[in-house]
């Protein structure tokens, strides 16, 4: 008999300890099994409200009634009949000390239930311009200097479509921001004033950069426009400016084409043409970039016709980090790119010169887009740097401005967004109906 | 001695029952919360199996406007960011509430997914360039694991009845969102003229006629025409609700000639070919060489919520004129719509000089505020979970809804 009763005994322990289990175990509702994701609908509701800016203006416009009686309206209309929602607006840094105060609120219930959540948007006012103060190239060093070829006596080669003034103008409004001090170079002259070492604004000559708007034509200066400088087809020109280069630490920036192929300068080369029938302009050919090349490098000059580039077509693509820096700068050209001049690496690093950005992912040998940078033997210095982008016409001066840019890096110190009446924070909590 | 050995048995009998009935009632409770984790991990994968399907845009990233194999599935607009769905992505999806129609224009005959909707606008795909739901559920990786229902329902419902056919033509419009009326809405609406010619040797045309007009608090609107004085006039009438960024699109057509019209077909997504067929071509229902005049156009939605007519091709080609004859010895003419552009493709057809009508087709499912349904049926599944967002396609308002349950086969009784 003792057996049976030790059993029962067993039997009750059991049962107060499936009792107990089951007390503790508690199932969920229904709803809590498989919840909506509330937080993701309020989320999304939010982004809706606001896609054409209208959940913003009525944040920023609490005190008027047909707004809110607006924006009460499209929010019962999207959500399902059975979410109850409660909408807010915080005003962000008041004075009273508080980060977030409520400034205004709609809802459907005077309970939300035992199941809700939130998401919150932060919107910001039409009336505030957000604005964006690039770092300045330069600022910190000796240089800061961007020099604009926009010679009104040369002609270009090569920018189809465009006129180098056009082409000046976009580089100007493109990337002055970002430099020191940006001086358009207005005729041959001028140009013939900063070969000669005299700044022409008061402005740091040393470690400038110089765009050359005219395509594969460079401005040349009427007291150029004789030997030595007239020898082998002006390829000698291009040999003083890659003297000029290497002397004052310049960037000098070919846009398109093949660079150094034309000098132009419409008075004293008024009688010559290019072989194309553009007058003012004479053909160096493919040594003028060799002899750029040798100057760069201080090297004698010795006359030399091989090619630097091949004339292979090309589609090339923007490399990633170019890619990223269009984002950074807000510059979006094309990805794509058609390149027939693109340069020849190996032809290039016996001057000396190294890779210091891609712009273009490279093709085998041939780099389309890239800015080099001399740096003598024996030496760690930089000397004279090279932007060549060998692209097929007509020329996009955005890439010119994202070549620059992507290899000089200037900061953007955007303003504040959370100055005081600047934004706003809408949170929408929603729930659902019928209590758990 | 006895008396000992019963109680042994006894005791032993009792237990072992005991421990029978414990263990079944501690089955059960484990039981149930195996359901319980089980139902709770299909929900979180339900939410997450709907961002992956709205916040990318698959691969590749066109697929909606082209007639490559899709191997990435997403619904995502490429040109955008966040909730904001590709309309074209969206018309390549095999309705799983369509019907199939056989064209016997060509040999062998081509069948379409019919996605229309209602009289007076129709969206037919080919079933071989359309993604259908076995497809889906490979490239999403859940194929013989789950299986889901996506549903895009316009938030705004906007309705249009004709009360009175001419003199004045009235019309009653209805905006009504997901769970309250489209209240103090602004509505701009187009009406559609279609003029018949009485000479046979001029085609159908139309004239544009645009308004606004708000609705009252219970969402509704009246509009009258007093220029329609025919009860037999043929016209479409296109709504535009919206309101604090919340937009609703509505629609309303009348015909002379209900036995016979024109549909368009899309015949390539990639090339956006699209085939102006006659009604009878479809599934056989009619003899060959009846013929309908057409005129089509293709017009945009501006800002200000007007149509704008856009060019087929060359520069000023605004409409195309032609007829339609059935039968195979008689090709569907064919137009080219923009390949990025979303708008409506307006076909006007005229049987008689009496008889004709107009037939609208989407470029892009938001034109006409199309819903979509792709997946599976839920239907006497053991457990379905769902799952909302609010997108926007094309700028109108929609609300998406994915069901999701498991198919590995485990039965659950709770």
């Amino acid at each position: 008999m003792i057996r049976t009763i030790e059993v029962l005994f067993v039997i009750i322990i059991i049962t107060g300890a499936f009792i107990g289990a089951s007390y503790f175990a508690v199932l969920p509702a229904p709803r809590q099994v498989s919840p909506i994701n509330l937080k993701r609908l309020s989320l999304t509701t939010l982004q809706v409200l606001d896609s054409n800016h209208d959940l913003s203006k009525a944040a920023f416009d609490t005190n008027d009634s047909t707004t809110w009686n607006s924006l009460q309206v499209a929010l019962s209309a999207s959500l399902p009949p059975n979410i109850l929602y409660n909408l807010t607006v915080y005003d962000v840094n008041t004075d009273n000390g508080q980060l977030f105060s409520p400034v205004a609120n709609i809802s459907n219930a005077q309970s939300l239930g035992t199941t809700s959540d939130v998401s919150t948007y932060t919107v910001a006012s039409s009336n505030v311009t957000f604005n964006v103060t690039p770092e300045k190239i330069g600022e910190n060093s000796n240089g800061g200097t961007l020099y604009i070829l926009n010679c009104s006596d040369a002609n270009g080669w090569w920018i189809t479509g465009y006129t180098s003034q056009s082409l000046a103008q976009d580089l100007y409004n493109l990337l002055s921001p970002y430099f020191v001090k940006t001086v358009m170079v207005q005729s041959t002259s001028q140009l013939a004033q900063i070969l000669g070492g005299t700044p022409l604004q008061g402005e740091n000559l040393r470690n400038a950069v110089i765009v050359n708007t005219y395509g594969e034509a460079v401005p040349i200066p009427t007291s150029y426009c004789q030997a030595p400088y007239s020898n082998n087809g002006y390829a000698y020109y291009s040999y003083f400016l890659g003297q000029t280069v290497n002397l004052y630490n310049w960037t000098w920036c070919s846009i398109v084409g093949y660079p150094f192929y034309y000098v132009s300068n419409t008075v004293s080369l008024s009688s010559g043409q290019n072989s194309w029938g553009i007058y003012g302009m004479q053909m160096t050919g493919q040594g003028g970039s060799r002899a750029f090349l040798e100057g760069l490098n201080n090297q004698a000059y010795s006359y030399n016709s091989a090619q630097i580039t091949d004339s292979a077509s090309r589609i090339v693509t923007l490399t990633q980090d170019s890619i990223n820096y269009c984002n950074y700068y807000g510059i979006y050209p094309s990805t794509y790119q058609t390149s027939t001049r693109a340069l020849s690496n190996s032809t290039l690093s016996s001057y000396n010169l190294n890779v210091a950005s891609n712009v273009f992912n490279p093709s085998g040998d041939y780099l389309a887009g890239a800015i080099y940078n001399h740096v003598a033997i024996d030496s760690t210095n930089i000397t004279g740097s090279l932007l060549a982008l060998g692209l097929t016409r007509t020329p996009d001066v955005r890439l010119t401005g994202l070549s620059l840019l992507s290899y000089y890096q200037p900061r953007l110190y955007p303003s504040e967004y959370t100055a005081k009446g600047t934004s706003r924070v809408v949170v929408l909590e929603l729930g659902l109906a019928g209590g758990a | 001695m006895a008396s000992a050995t019963i109680d042994h048995m006894v005791s032993l009998i009792v237990f072992i029952g005991a421990l029978l009935i414990f263990i079944g009632l501690f089955s059960q409770s484990i039981q149930t919360a195996n359901v319980y984790e089980r139902h709770r991990a299909l929900s979180t994968k339900t939410s997450d199996l709907l961002d992956t399907m709205l916040l990318n845009p698959g691969v590749p990233a066109n697929w909606g406007q082209s007639n490559s194999d899709v191997t990435g599935f997403g619904v995502q607009d490429p040109e955008f960011t966040q909730y904001q769905i590709s309309p074209f992505s969206l018309m390549r999806l095999e309705a799983s509430n369509g019907n199939i129609l056989e064209c016997d224009k060509s040999s062998p005959n081509i069948y379409y997914d019919d996605e229309s909707l209602g009289s007076g606008s129709t969206l037919l795909i080919p079933v071989d360039q359309a993604l259908n739901y076995s497809s889906a559920l490979t490239i999403l990786g859940i194929k013989n694991t789950y299986g889901f229902q996506l549903t895009f329902t316009p938030d705004i419902t906007v309705s249009i009845t004709e009360n009175q056919a001419s003199s004045p033509l009235s019309l009653t419009l209805s905006a009504t969102g997901t769970g309250f009326p489209f209240a103090y809405a602004t509505v701009n609406y187009c009406l559609i003229q279609v003029k018949l010619p009485q000479s046979q040797a001029e085609y159908p045309a139309y004239t544009v006629q645009s308004g606004d007009v708000t609705t009252d608090q219970q969402g509704i609107a009246n509009i009258s025409f007093p220029s329609i004085t025919d009860p037999n006039q043929v016209y479409a009438f296109v709504a535009y609700a919206h309101l604090n960024g919340v937009l609703g699109v509505g629609y309303h057509t009348r015909t002379s000639s209900n036995d016979q019209y024109v549909v368009p077909i899309v015949q390539n997504m990639a090339t956006q070919q699209i085939a102006l067929a006659h009604n009878f071509d479809l599934n056989g229902t009619g003899p060959e060489g009846s013929s309908l005049k057409y005129n089509a156009t293709f017009v945009i939605l501006k800002q200000d919520f007007t149509l704008s007519e856009l060019s087929f091709g060359a520069p000023g080609n605004l409409s195309l004129v032609g007829t339609v004859t059935s039968g195979r010895g008689n090709p569907s003419p064919n137009v080219f719509l923009p390949p990025t552009t979303t708008g409506i493709l307006i076909v006007t057809y005229q049987l008689s000089p009496t008889q004709g009508g107009i037939v609208m087709m989407p470029w892009g499912i938001s034109s006409l505020a199309f819903p979509v349904t792709f997946g599976g049926n839920p239907q006497g599944q053991e457990w379905v979970t769902t799952d909302l967002r609010q997108v926007t396609i094309g700028g109108v308002a929609y609300q998406v809804k994915l069901e999701l349950w498991d198919t590995t086969g485990q039965q659950v009784t709770t």
